[in-house]
This record gives C-alpha cells, structure tokens and sequence, in this order.
C-alpha cells in the first residue's frame, strides 16, 4: 500500500560511509562519495556530504518526497553533535474555508543541537521541498572551541557527559539564516558549490560557538524521555498560540514531571522559560499575521491572539521589534 | 625607506625570514612586530596541503616597500585588498608610481616579481590566499566554459596568471565579517578557513563571466601597463590619446598592448578611458558646481548631449536624474 509510511533506520558518521545505509536500504545512487540521489520513486532532488576539515562535516539535503517515509536516526556512540537548520519559513499561515478569521498556521523552530546519541525520527512532508543542512562536530573539537569563549571549569562541566547533556532548540539566529538563505540560491551544480558549501559550514560554526557562549550554562544530565517529554510541551505551546498561556503546573503534568525540574529543563533545552517562550512565539506570529494582508486591523489580530486589551498587545510587540504593531500592519485590501 | 626582500608560497618556510625583514618574530600562527614600528594583526593559516591564508590588518607608520621575490614558482597567489590611504603601488626601475584605479583584488603568478610600495599612515587590510598551481587547475576545470583552456592557462610557456579586478559585494562583506572576529584563538580559524573557501568560491563565480586571454607576460609588461593606466588617468579631461602612441610608450606592438591591457583588466584600454572620464566627471557633477555642458566641455566630450547619452549608458540614469537623486 503506498498509503503506508516506509520506515527506515539510519546513523550519520563524521566521514562519508554512512551514505552507504542509504544506497543498500532505499537504493539511493551515491555519486563521488558525496552525492546521494535517491529513486524517483521515492524522492527527487538530492543530498551533498563534504568533509570540511578534521572534526567537521556537513550535509546539505534538498529534496522533494512523493512517498511517506519515517526516517529514524539511531543512536549511536559516535563522538560528534549534530546540529540542524531547517531552511524554509518557520512560521507558516493560510486562510482556512475563504474566512480570513481562521487564519491556518504552522509554527516550528529551524534549529536544533544534540548529541549522536539522542534519537530522532524525521518524516518529510510528501510533495513539498525539504531543504535542511546539517553539522556534525567532533566532541573534542566543539569542547576545544568552547573553551575559547568562556570560563575553563565551567567549559569542561559543560562538556562532561556524566553530569550533563548539551541539547537546544530554538530559531535560526538572523546571521545563519542570512547565510543559509545565500547558499540556497545557489546551484548544486554551480562549480563553486562545494566551496561555498565549507564557506556556509564554517561561518554556521562559528556563529554557533559565538552564540551558545552567550547561553546561562545549565549543567544537567537529560534522558531521552526528558528530551522527547519536554520537547512534546513546546511543540503543545507552538500548537496553541492563539489561546491563554496554561499555567506551569498544567505543562508539568504534561511533561510528566515536577514543576520544578520542568522549569529547569525547559530553559536549558529551549533556553527561556515557558512562559516567555510562549509569549514571544505569540508576538512572532503576531508579526507574520500584521505582514500577511489578511486582516484590516491590529485590534483583529489581537483578539485572535487572544489579548484581551489591543493596548497591551501594542505594547509588548513595541517592545519586542520596535514598531508598533500599527506601523506593521498590511491591511487585507491592499495585498490582493 | 624601509625596504623588505621576502616571498610567499602555500609551504610556510617564508614566514620567519618575513617577520625578520620587519623587526618582529613568530608567534604560533601570528608575526608579532612592536606596535610602534606596524601595529596591528598579521596571521598565517595553513589551511591544506595546497591552501594558505595570509591575513594582514595594519597600520603602516612608515614607508616600506616590498619586494616580493618567490622561489618556488608552483603556486599563485590571490590578493583580495581593503587598504584605505595611498598604499600600495607598482614601482619601474626609476621609481615613479603607477595607481590601482579602484583594483582590490589581483591575481599573480609566483613566478611574477612585483615592488609593492605601502606609503606611512594608510591602513592595510589584506587577505592574502596562496594556492597550489594543481590545486586551483582542479578548481578551474570544474567551469564548464574553461575545460577547453584550462591546460594553457597553466602552461607557463602559453600564458602567465596576471590579473586585476574588483572584488564582488559578497567578497566584500566576508572581509568585513572577518575582522569583526576577535584575532585569537581557534574560533578565529574557523572563520578565516570559511572566509577563504568563500572568497576562492566568489572568485570563481566571477571567473564564469570573464574573457580569459592565453598570453605570457613579464614583469616589465605589467609595470608598462600599470603606468600606461597612470598616464590615460593623468590625461582623463583631454581626448583619448590613441592605440598608436599608448603602445609605443609601454614599448609594445600595438597589437600586444590591446591584448596585454584587456588580459590583466578585463577591459580595452578605451574602455578603461572611458569609464574613469565618466567617474572623474561624475565626482565633479556631485559638488553640485558644475553646469553639465561646463563637464562635457571640461572633460572633452563632443558636447553635453554625447556626455548625457555615454553617463546614462554607464550609470543607468542621466546626469540631471542622478542628481536629484543625490
């Protein structure tokens, strides 16, 4: 039945043998050790793999699925992180039945940082273009740069893994995402790819050691269950922007811990605490829906982002962009 | 004036008699020379077996002139540069100048002499990128357009890599992303070896539009050129002077200055006339002093309507439009 998600298990490798799982399960064409292309059937587009230099390699993917798959990353005691950039639009919206009230959105975070030996399962959307790009850094490395940038005995707390696990995820800093939106302009198959390829994965690199010095060091040990439990709670909240923040104790439950070890846990892996979390996600879409052109005032698209007071909207998006929200808005008569 | 007899080159052996030259020594991937002579940052990265960087950020409190004497002839080096002052010249054997006319990037064949004046007070900021011969031939004949050349741009007994261009906005700003990097420690590699692989990545973008034209050169041939630009610079408000009489004063045929000019220019001498008149007179359209027929008749156009007509071709918009503009 083509209706069924194919399922398939797979681990990356700091060098290139890990395309080889591909070839033998899904009958991908591997080309220099690089590019991988995989059956029409499944998938067209493809996937470029470059060592970048001792410790780092990259991985660009763009690809259109037109089947369901289920591709689940096994852990592995590799030593490396990986980190991901999902390179499209992060919050996504359409109207719902013609009513431009129901504003339909999809709203996700583009990056994500982890240890080889979490799990992952990935399923691609069918008949849409998936473009991501992914690091993978050698431990050793990472901890070496790390320790340029902050304090030796806290570097080396943060880089024991019996005491702590690095993990975060978050939006694309606006210097990667200027990068990786370059990079997508260009070709595969322009010459100079693969050098602008190294080029992107090198900068991405350093934005990212330059970005996580400026992190609160939060030095904690996290199971897969607490990773996959917290995570569940901020995709709940990216999922209900529109209503009322639920109160901690309600997200704690989820979360199936206490509130206490909930609150820690969700700032080390999404950096702010729940509440905060919420409320500048709701002001990001509140962004997007004041470009979109689907509603006539900021009063509208505060009541759907259900602020009880314009006023109060009006101030907090001040305080976030620097604009008020009047000063954004695209009104829907003038879009169309 | 200080003087300073050096090379370059992808292996790093040059590097200590360099920093020696300028009174300094070498630290780790750094020459260190006393901030009261040339302060600021000077950092060698080997990047692979057949790719070094040279990263240069300094200010000059005196007069130096390099001469760049290569021994090893199996690498070429490209110079993207951001000086700021009156800095880096060619010098003939009777020392008379010759300007870069907005050049910030070049291209030299190791088996290329040149004498590089940088003047007291100006600002240097350089990435110097030495690459293996083999290595930038593999780069190269990834251009579709170049596979059929690609063997005589190499072979040094056909052509000689002697090139002078400008660099793109992408190139730009990666120099500029660069030196907001704090010059210490590892984190500073990973950004030099991006910006490198970027810069070579630019170039060749660059590369995909350019005529390249298969010919050897010395360097004589470059300074003849070099100062050739001086001169049409010199005489930007009068007439173009004329193949004829340019060529005989670089000591060429006539047929080998065209070709010689447009190999290490990218333009015909003509071309080049022309487009610096147009920004010399553009410079004195914006003070804003100047009637536009005052301009035509000043810099020797056959009147205002023929200066409006080549001003619009080269900026897009007539002379009067662009002020407004302003």
């Amino acid at each position: 039945m083509t209706t069924e998600r194919a399922e398939f298990f797979y681990h990356y490798t700091l060098g290139p043998e890990w395309q080889q799982q591909i070839v033998e399960q899904l009958g991908a064409n591997l080309a220099d050790n690089k590019i991988l292309i995989l059956p029409e059937e499944i998938a067209s587009g493809g996937s470029i793999f470059l060592e970048v230099l001792p410790g780092l390699s990259v991985l660009l993917l763009d690809m259109t699925f037109h089947v369901p798959v289920a591709m689940t990353r096994i852990p592995t005691d590799h030593n490396y992180y990986m980190v991901y950039f999902d390179i499209g639009d992060e919050i996504t919206t359409h109207i719902v039945e013609e009513s431009i009230h129901k504003a339909g959105y999809h709203s996700k975070l583009g990056m994500s940082f982890m240890d080889a030996n979490s799990k992952g399962t990935i399923m691609p959307p069918v008949g849409e273009r998936s473009y991501s790009l992914r690091l993978f850094i050698e431990k050793s490395y990472l901890k070496e740069l790390g320790a340029s940038t902050r304090d030796l005995s806290i570097n080396n707390q943060l880089f024991d893994e019996t005491k702590n696990t690095l993990f975060f995820y978050s939006h694309i800093d606006s210097r990667s995402k200027v990068l990786l939106n370059n990079l997508k302009e260009q070709h595969f198959t322009n010459p100079s790819f693969e050098l602008k390829l190294k080029s992107a994965a090198l900068y991405l690199l350093g934005y990212l050691v330059d970005r996580v010095s400026r992190f609160e060091p939060i030095i904690n040990k996290l199971s897969q269950q607490d990773i996959d439990n917290v995570l569940k709670t901020s995709q709940y909240l990216l999922d209900h922007l529109l209503d009322e923040f639920p109160g901690l104790q309600k997200m704690a439950d989820l979360a199936g811990m206490s509130v206490s070890k909930y609150k820690i846990l969700f700032k080390k892996m999404l950096k702010e605490s729940p509440n905060n979390f919420f409320l500048n996600e709701k002001l990001l879409l509140a962004q997007k829906l004041l470009q979109n052109g689907d509603f006539n005032s900021v009063q509208e698209i505060a009541y759907e982002l259900g602020y009880s007071s314009p006023n109060y909207f009006a101030k907090v998006y001040k305080k976030m962009f620097g604009l008020l929200p009047a000063e954004v808005l695209i009104k829907a008569g003038l879009s169309g | 004036m200080k003087e300073v007899i050096h090379q370059y080159g992808v292996e790093l052996d040059w590097v200590a008699g360099l920093a020696a030259q300028l009174g300094g020594h070498v630290e780790g991937n750094r020459i260190i020379i006393p901030d009261e002579v040339h302060p600021g940052n000077r950092y060698i990265l080997p990047i692979n077996e057949s790719l070094t960087a040279f990263i240069i950020d300094v200010n000059y409190r005196q007069d130096v002139v390099f001469k760049l004497r290569n021994t090893r002839s199996d690498f070429v080096g490209i110079y993207f540069n951001l000086t700021e002052g009156d800095s880096i010249h060619i010098l003939d054997e009777v020392s008379r100048t010759a300007g870069r006319w907005g050049y910030n990037l070049a291209i030299f064949d190791a088996d290329m002499q040149g004498d590089f004046q940088v003047k007291a007070e100006c600002t240097t900021y350089m990435i110097a990128i030495f690459i293996k011969k083999t290595a930038l031939k593999q780069y190269i004949s990834n251009i579709p357009e170049y596979t059929q050349l690609v063997e005589s741009i190499f072979n040094p007994k056909l052509n000689t890599i002697v090139r002078f261009d400008r660099m793109s906005n992408q190139a730009w700003w990666l120099m500029n992303e660069l030196r907001k990097v704090s010059p210490e420690g590892p984190l500073y590699d990973v950004f030099v070896t991006g910006t490198v692989y970027g810069l070579i990545g630019d170039y060749m973008d660059q590369l995909i539009s350019q005529e390249i034209i298969i010919e050897q050169v010395i360097a004589a041939d470059v300074v003849n050129i070099m100062t050739s630009q001086a001169f049409l610079i010199e005489n930007i408000e009068n007439a173009f002077p004329g193949i004829a009489g340019l060529s005989s004063k670089a000591m060429m045929s006539e047929t080998k200055y065209k070709k010689l000019f447009k190999k290490m220019t990218g333009v015909s001498p003509n071309a080049f006339f022309l487009s610096n008149k147009l920004s010399f007179a553009k410079e004195v359209l914006e003070t804003g002093n100047y009637t536009i027929a005052e301009i035509a008749d000043r810099f020797n156009f056959f009147g205002a309507s023929h200066f409006i007509e080549q001003f619009k071709n080269a900026y897009g918009v007539p002379p009067k439009e662009y002020l407004t503009q302003l």
